[in-house]
């Protein structure tokens, strides 16, 4: 049950948290940027929508998940 | 951000937030398109019928029968923005009341910018001409107008003419031919 539970719930350690926080808030800005100015040039609101849905779902799967690379500096408690 | 649940709803407020920039970038980017294409209306018969209306069969009722040529070149209106335009034409006079009257007469959507270039020839109006008190006697001429109605994707409803004919006098209303 409580491997279940520490799946679900997907903790990272502080340093992952600030990392995670500043990838998430640059990507999606750069993204709304990227995918007007992308759709403006080719006149296509298809592009515009269709390139901020993937950016959008790439920067879920990079942020959401608690992948190794956010658990690398562990809370260091003290031995006594 | 310490668990996923908190991950996802931090992204998804961010997110929903970007949309609506998105979306608002989209919108003032076609507001302040200068396309103003014009047109040409020629009406070819314009003829008056006493008739019962159909709703009430005991009452007489004047019916306008509109014939009008068409052609306008809409291609200018459609951006990246544009989802479709209503283009309609409307005829307005004032009655024997001095009180202004707009009928729309004819109407069309157009989806693609294929079909902008809109050449109608011997249109017939698809909609009654007739007046509330039931006569056109005593009203001034009638002015035919073409205009369209832009309707984005994301924004305002922009209206524009492309055509309008002079002044035309209602003829007198005659009976059909039995």
């Amino acid at each position: 049950m409580a491997p279940l539970q520490d799946i679900f719930e997907g903790k990272i350690d502080f340093i992952g948290q600030r990392r995670v926080d500043s990838i998430a808030r640059v990507a999606l800005a750069a993204c709304t940027i990227a995918s007007f100015v992308v759709g403006y040039a080719l006149q296509s609101l298809r592009v515009t929508m269709g390139t901020f849905a993937l950016s959008t779902l790439l920067v879920v799967v990079m942020v959401v998940p608690p992948w190794p690379m956010y658990n690398r500096h562990p809370v260091r408690w003290r031995k006594d | 951000m310490h668990s996923a649940l908190a991950r996802i709803n931090n992204v998804s407020s961010l997110f929903s937030t970007c949309l609506m920039v998105l979306l608002a970038a989209v919108a003032l980017s076609s507001l302040f398109v200068t396309a103003d294409p014009k047109g040409r209306i020629d009406v070819v018969s314009l003829k008056v019928y006493n008739a019962k209306a159909k709703r009430y069969p005991f009452k007489e009722q004047e019916f306008g029968f509109v014939k009008f040529d068409v052609d306008a070149d809409l291609t200018p209106l459609f951006n990246w923005n544009t989802k479709q335009l209503f283009v309609y034409l409307e005829a307005e006079y004032a009655n024997s009341q001095g009180v202004n009257n707009t009928i729309v007469l004819w109407d069309r959507i157009v989806s693609r910018k294929e079909d902008a270039h809109v050449v109608v020839s011997s249109g017939r109006n698809k909609y009654k001409l007739k007046e509330l008190y039931e006569s056109f006697k005593n009203t001034s001429p009638a002015t035919f107008s073409l205009k369209y109605n832009v309707m984005p994707y994301v924004g305002l409803l922009t209206y524009g003419e492309a055509a309008r004919t002079d002044g035309q006098e209602i003829p007198e209303a005659r009976d059909a031919i039995a």
